[in-house]
């Protein structure tokens, strides 16, 4: 290995980093209701923005229109009710950045506790899904070219996934579609893989 | 500045733990899916195993392949059952590559969301339970790939949903399956509350102990 070679895989090794660092900085923008922060991560050729059931979200213009207009942050930061809480675990990540390291793909298991009004009464939830997302390195930095988190659960702390598997709809009107891949408990879907298989590569 | 070639030894081993870390998680998704082939292929040709839980020790390839595609898949004659979930979890890895680089061992937390039966592996109402425990896996390097040589999953508890670990540490004991029975019984399985910890693959790091 010469040291071209070298630098190469240096190079994978801190982009891998800083993709896992702008999901999971994303998550900590997301529970603490940092709207501007969240929209800042995202690439201005944003493919799109999906969310369980809320819809499709398309560019740049649809991910601050999901996140600038949120119903459930309307106002300054501060406006947030205190007890809404957002807590989104995100971990085991899979993540691939193709051969001219501009591009990449990643999947994360997620998990969530949750209180937020679903249908305009306070509830308090589990939830857990799968992300699979695309990112862009545009001048040195990883950004969101393509979010998309697919819910499996949402129940309610009371009842539980087998019981209640949907707690509710939470659909948007000001989506540019509704949600493409919303299947939840106990549909069957399964979210496909971006990547190959390790051993087998099929 | 260190040679060049202790670098890419270096390296190297970063890389082993990052890849042996997205072997893992990979499994993970595989396993929720139920993808069993898919798992499969995951595991070394050369010494593999699997142990989960009470089901006992299944040696060899061919012993893995009866535990996810004959036992847990039922061979593949029904499709999934509706309704069926397993989510585990996999989280907090430490993983320690061995000096030759062709060996490793990882230890794991897992813990999941599932709706399943009790009574039996396939049979029965389908409860919600919360389970948790711990992995202790063992990797090697064939061809060029990390695989799972070992897998080890250790139960802490499994727990219906509206009881609690407390109240019901375990439901849904398997015992060994009577028709694609294991190699050898379990190794280890003494869920909460025995206070039992699986062994540590690691030394401390300060002590070398």
């Amino acid at each position: 290995m010469n040291l071209a070679e070298m630098e190469k895989q240096l190079t994978l090794m801190e982009d891998i980093q800083a993709i896992e660092d702008v999901q999971k900085m994303y998550g900590y923008y997301m529970d603490t209701h940092q709207r501007e922060q969240i929209v800042s991560l995202f690439s201005d050729d944003t493919e799109s923005f999906e969310l369980e059931s809320v819809g499709l979200y398309l560019g740049k213009k649809g991910v601050r229109q999901f996140f600038l207009e949120n119903d459930l942050l309307k106002g300054d930061e501060m406006s947030v009710p205190n007890w809404i809480n957002i807590l989104i675990m995100m971990f085991q990540d899979v993540i691939d950045v193709a051969p001219d390291g501009k591009t990449a793909k990643g999947r994360w298991n997620t998990w969530l506790a949750e209180a937020m009004p679903v249908g305009g009464i306070p509830r308090q939830q589990w939830c857990q899904g799968y992300y699979e997302n695309e990112y862009v390195k545009e001048h040195g930095k990883w950004l969101f070219r393509k979010l998309h988190w697919n819910v499996t659960v949402f129940t309610s702390f009371e009842a539980g996934w087998l019981k209640v598997p949907l707690l509710g709809l939470l659909t948007r009107p000001d989506a540019d579609a509704p949600a493409p891949h919303f299947h939840p408990y106990p549909s069957g879907y399964h979210l496909p893989y971006h990547y190959p298989h390790p051993v087998t590569g099929e | 500045m260190p040679k060049l070639e202790e670098m890419q030894a270096r390296m190297t081993r970063l890389e082993d733990i990052k890849q042996i870390e997205k072997l893992q998680h990979i499994y993970g998704y595989y396993r929720d899916y139920g993808d069993w082939q898919k798992v499969v292929d995951l595991f070394a040709e050369k010494d593999a195993s699997v142990e989960v839980e009470d089901h006992g020790v299944y040696k060899g390839k061919e012993g893995v392949r009866r535990y996810y595609l004959d036992l847990l898949g039922e061979g593949g004659k029904k499709p999934p059952r509706p309704g069926l979930l397993h989510i585990m979890f996999q989280l907090q890895g430490v993983v320690t590559v061995a000096p030759d680089g062709k060996n490793a061992k990882g230890r794991w937390y897992g813990m999941g969301m599932e709706a399943r039966p009790t009574a039996s592996l396939h049979e029965g109402e389908l409860r919600q339970t919360w389970i948790h425990g711990t992995y202790e896996n063992e990797y090697m390097k064939e061809d060029g790939k990390w695989k799972i040589k070992k897998l080890h999953f250790n139960l802490c508890f499994r727990t219906p949903y509206e009881s609690g670990w407390l109240k019901v540490p375990v439901v849904g004991q398997q015992g060994q399956d009577a028709l694609i029975k294991p190699d050898a019984p379990p190794t280890a399985y003494f869920p909460y509350p025995s206070g039992y910890h699986v062994p540590f693959s690691f030394k401390n790091p300060v002590t070398g102990k």
